[in-house]
């Protein structure tokens, strides 16, 4: 049962991933990347990471590719231009694709699969050890991440305030405001 | 009973039963929560409603039903037919799947629902976070520039208040110490001489109000129906759907609306606890009554404009929200030690 989910989970990431780089259309690869992401949350699950399984499919799918699909969406749907633009970048990478392949291949030489340990399945990848994890011995890095996350926050602030603070800015409409700039509307919306 | 479930193909036999089963009772349930908004709204707006086909109007929905299956299926000029046609259908999808693991009562030792897992809610949330997908997907590939918006206006509506909806829960997770439905609905405390279970909106009923709205939102809802806001987008991503697409969209909003209300019932009502009366009817009468005070709300309040909706997500729901968070930690470290 497990191998027969693994295998269609895996079939479709891998066509998700070919998907992603073989539309035309923006909006196609985003969605391609959303099966890649659907997944490999069904891979994690696999592996009894229950909550891994579900973040990764309320962060990734539910929040950071409905951003870009937003962003697609803004600029409408415009074609990728003609393979022309690519000279000598395509054998190029498939040169690289090649030899990493090769590398991956005499890497996993030798490589003994096995299960994980049965015994402690009831508590790995629960929201209780995860938790544990995040605010004990990982409690310095995960403080030091959400500092990180809070400056480039404050920054994208600033460097999106300083455009609408202009005067040719113009009016500020609901889109401009719903994309997150945190700034005030200007004095002619408020209520 | 047990042997059958015990089996290896028996197991497989009653969970499809048991799924076909849900997919009937919850279609049958959104198709009078249909009825019963358009009754209700009708009475709060002093008319009487559909009261033609059947009894009290109650086949009305049939009869809408046979109507939008025999119409012309239509897809717009230039319009990206895969997405198109796909996009309808992933939210019926994410609709459904959130039922999965709703648990529905547990009466006479027999578990009405589909799976009881351990991250009951956060899967509900993960499914229900692709149905900004239908919406915006829908939107862009109808070629059109009021769906365009719509959709557009959707994302932004659904990521503003996912989050306030998300750490709405936060405080009801601290203090039952579990993400299990089950374990939530049958949380039961002991204070001096009474030991047993209580609703936990008496304990966080901050995070029921900051639900309720967030809730309200997330299912493009009145009154924050912007992204089909008909007075100035036509019907949003909605415009140029027709026939049995139109109703998939309105059978996910609607499913979408039972889910957040059972969810509610669950999460602030004790789920299938009510006194005396039998466990699955109580959560249905919890369920329908929350469902009412959506249609209430709806036939109440005006729709928000778009830049107070944003100001209500961001500066006043997502700051409640998180200092009902530390609050609760606060009283629970003192109470608890």
């Amino acid at each position: 049962m497990a191998i027969a989910i693994f295998l269609i989970a895996a079939v479709m990431a891998v066509a998700g991933a070919i998907g992603v780089v073989a539309f035309q259309q923006p909006i196609r690869s985003v969605l391609s990347l959303v099966v890649v992401m659907l997944a490999l949350s069904i891979l994690f699950l696999l592996l009894s990471a229950q909550f891994v399984f579900v973040v990764q499919i309320i962060v990734y799918a539910g929040a950071v590719m409905v951003l870009f699909l937003f962003v697609i969406a803004l600029f409408g749907p415009a074609r990728e231009l003609a393979k022309t633009q690519l000279r000598f970048q395509s054998w190029l990478a498939g040169v690289f694709v090649f030899v990493l392949l090769v590398l991956i291949w005499t890497m996993l030489q030798g490589i003994q699969y096995r299960q994980p340990e049965r015994a402690d399945l009831g508590v790995f990848g629960t929201v209780q050890s995860i938790a544990v994890g995040l605010f004990t011995t990982y409690l310095y890095p995960f403080e030091l991440t959400s500092i990180l996350l809070l400056v480039a926050a404050i920054g994208a602030i600033y460097l999106s305030r300083k455009k609408i603070d202009e005067p040719e800015g113009g009016p500020v409409d609901g889109l401009r405001s719903a994309t997150g700039t945190g700034g005030e509307p200007p004095p002619s919306f408020k209520t | 009973m047990n042997d059958l479930y015990n089996n290896q193909v028996g197991h497989w036999v009653i969970v499809v039963i048991a799924i076909t089963a849900l997919l009937l009772v919850v279609l049958t349930a959104t198709a009078y929560t249909v009825w019963l908004e358009r009754v209700a709204l009708g009475r709060i707006q002093r008319r009487p409603g559909p009261n033609r086909v059947g009894p009290f109007g109650l086949m009305q929905l049939a009869a809408d039903g046979v109507k939008l299956a025999f119409k012309e299926s239509f897809i717009p000029a230039d319009a990206d037919k895969l997405l198109y046609l796909l996009a309808p259908t992933i939210a019926v999808g994410s609709a459904f799947l959130a039922w999965a693991v709703i648990p529905i009562g547990l009466w006479y030792n027999v578990q009405y629902w589909i799976a009881d897992i351990n991250i009951g809610v956060l899967l509900i949330f993960a499914v229900s976070s692709l149905n900004v997908y239908a919406i915006v997907v829908g939107g862009y590939s109808s070629n059109n520039k009021y769906s365009m918006l719509g959709g557009i206006r959707s994302a932004a509506q659904l990521i503003s208040y996912e989050m306030a909806l998300g750490l709405s829960l936060v405080p009801t997770f601290m203090i039952v110490g579990s993400l299990r439905l089950r374990d939530i609905a049958e949380y039961t405390v002991h204070w001096g001489w009474y030991n047993g279970a209580i609703p936990l909106i008496i304990l966080t009923p901050l995070g029921f109000v900051i639900y309720l709205i967030a809730a309200v939102a997330e299912t493009n809802r009145a009154p924050f129906d912007l992204p089909e806001a008909e007075q100035e987008l036509i019907g949003g991503f909605l415009t140029e759907y027709s026939g049995l697409k139109f109703v998939m969209y309105y059978l996910a909003e609607y499913i979408n609306m039972i889910t957040v209300s059972a969810l509610a019932a669950l999460l602030f009502f004790g789920g299938w606890n009510l006194w005396i009366i039998p466990p699955v009817f109580a959560f249905l009468i919890k369920v329908i009554l929350l469902l009412f005070l959506y249609i209430w709300l709806r036939g109440t309040f005006p729709r928000l404009r778009y830049d107070m909706l944003m100001r209500l997500g961001w500066k006043v729901l997502l700051p409640l929200a998180i200092a009902n968070v530390v609050v609760t930690g606060v009283i629970l470290v003192a109470t608890q030690g």
